[in-house]
């Protein structure tokens, strides 16, 4: 068995564009995703049980069909609604759906976790409604799960290659690409899964720094228990 | 709408994993280590109607599924049908998960540096499918288009030569049922494929808006052995020639692409 890496360098600028794309759609994502999230939750919280089982329907119907189902419906079944997209924004749309409802169900739970004693104690110090869902439940409930969270996101970042079945050229993709071009089948796939787990490291490391920025007050012991309860 | 898809990626990577630890455990070479096996693993391709798909139990059949049986017929060992897609084809045969591949396989210069071709057992027309009220009559015709391709099919270098000179927008899919299926959903304009695949998702569909708009060549098939099997490929070679005098192939060719055998040329 002898290894050529030569032929897979060569393309390092298709490897590049690759990578990009990857960060780029997996970035999007989580941003959207969570945003998502915050606003199903709290539309959850704050109006009536048919907005609830609205929310409901659409997260047990995320989780509980294959992303590749969900891709190919919005890139293969949509155009037949006259609704069409292109390929990076079906993948866009479709990661954003399903971190949303994965992010939904984990703040959701974060959500429960606060007592109601913590409430009481919003609504006497005066606060709004508003004021006590923002204060007092989510960003607590965030705090508690953001290394869960943060597992979701990584798992996002590699689901991404599944991206490649509908012709985006993320990293996954660009591999196959590259496979077709040069045969070293084996060298392009050590490089590329090289490269998906330094990304998939880099994102733990930021994520992990960006919660200690974001939630500074939470304290050691809560920590802790967040990190109980994620494992 | 191929499901099993993620699956067969893991498929193709363990068989990359594994093809390192095969390495020192040669697997069958020669005809007379594959008769004293007992049996004959062949990679057939499946997702490229009517050469190979599978039915309703999940086995492959098609053209490539009936030649491989004859293969095992005159081998006079069972057959063991390993499915692959068009990408896992060759690493499959390299990790040593197959003996060799009957699997719709151009002989190109390129891939014959991984591996070794025996002489084309099927052929196709390669043509520009594309939705009847588009004109579209020659390469000139799709500038600026996006088209759509199979992934590590022969044709894909047909688009990928002309992508700068054409400015082409390249859509690479997986097989070629989703390659059509991009094409029946309008994602891509136009799609580059071989007749007797495009033909069958067409009728399968009723898709009578899809329609043939050139022909750009004829891409004859091989079977594929690894580097250095000479001797089960001048066998399999010696077989082609014996089918193709006999009529066995013919009638395979009646059978599912609807016409007699093509001259198919020899090397």
């Amino acid at each position: 068995m002898q290894f050529q890496f030569e032929p897979v360098l060569a393309e390092a600028d298709r490897i590049l564009n690759g990578v990009l794309l990857t960060i780029g759609l997996s970035f999007g994502a989580i941003v959207l995703g969570l945003a998502l999230a915050i606003l199903l939750v709290a539309a959850k919280s704050l109006f009536g049980r048919w907005v609830g089982l609205l929310v409901d329907a659409y997260v047990e119907l995320m989780r509980n069909t294959p992303f590749l189902v969900q891709l190919f419906m919005l890139f293969f079944g949509l155009p037949l609604l006259g609704i069409r997209m292109s390929g990076t924004e079906a993948a866009l749309l479709a990661m954003t759906l399903n971190l949303g409802a994965y992010a939904t169900e984990i703040i959701r739970a974060g959500v429960d976790s606060i007592h109601r004693s913590q409430l009481e104690a919003g609504v006497s110090l005066a606060m709004t409604e508003r004021q006590v869902f923002q204060h007092v439940v989510l960003m607590p409930a965030l705090a508690r799960v953001w290394p869960a969270l943060s597992s979701q996101f990584v798992l996002m970042l590699l689901a991404s290659s599944i991206c490649s079945f509908i012709a985006v050229p993320e990293l996954s993709g660009t591999a196959a690409i590259i496979e077709q071009n040069t045969f070293r089948s084996f060298e392009t796939y050590i490089v590329v899964t090289i490269i998906y787990l330094v990304l998939a490291l880099t994102l733990k490391v930021a994520l992990l720094w960006l919660g200690r920025k974001i939630f500074p007050r939470l304290s050691s012991v809560d920590r802790l228990d967040a990190k109980a309860e994620a494992a | 709408m191929n499901i099993l898809n993620p699956l067969r990626i893991a498929g193709t990577l363990l068989a990359l994993g594994a093809g390192m630890l095969a390495e020192s455990q040669a697997s069958a070479q020669t005809v007379t280590e594959i008769v004293k096996r007992g049996k004959v693993k062949v990679g057939v391709l499946i997702g490229a109607p009517p050469y190979g798909s599978v039915d309703a139990q999940g086995n492959a059949v098609g053209y490539d599924a009936d030649v491989t049986a004859l293969v095992g017929k005159y081998l006079g060992v069972p057959v063991e049908i390993v499915q692959l897609t068009p990408p896992s084809r060759i690493p499959a045969l390299e990790a040593g998960k197959v003996d060799f591949l009957v699997a719709t396989l151009a002989p190109t210069p390129e891939r014959a540096k991984a591996v070794m071709f025996t002489i084309p057992y099927s052929a196709f027309q390669t043509g520009i499918y594309a939705k009847k009220g588009v004109a579209i009559k020659n390469w000139e015709d799709l500038r600026g288009r996006k088209v759509g391709v199979n992934r590590g099919s022969s044709v894909e270098r047909e688009f990928t030569n002309r992508e700068k000179e054409l400015n082409l927008t390249i859509l690479r899919f997986e097989d070629d049922a989703t390659t059509m299926q991009a094409l029946f959903s309008g994602q891509v304009e136009a799609i580059a494929g071989p007749d007797a695949q495009a033909n069958a998702a067409i009728k399968a569909r009723g898709e009578s808006e899809t329609e043939l708009k050139f022909v750009f060549g004829m891409q004859p098939n091989s079977m594929t052995v690894r580097k250095d099997a000479y001797e089960l490929k001048q066998w399999l070679n010696n077989m082609i020639y014996y089918i193709k005098q006999n009529g066995e192939l013919n009638a395979i060719s009646e059978k599912w692409v609807g016409g007699p055998l093509p001259q198919l040329p020899t090397f």
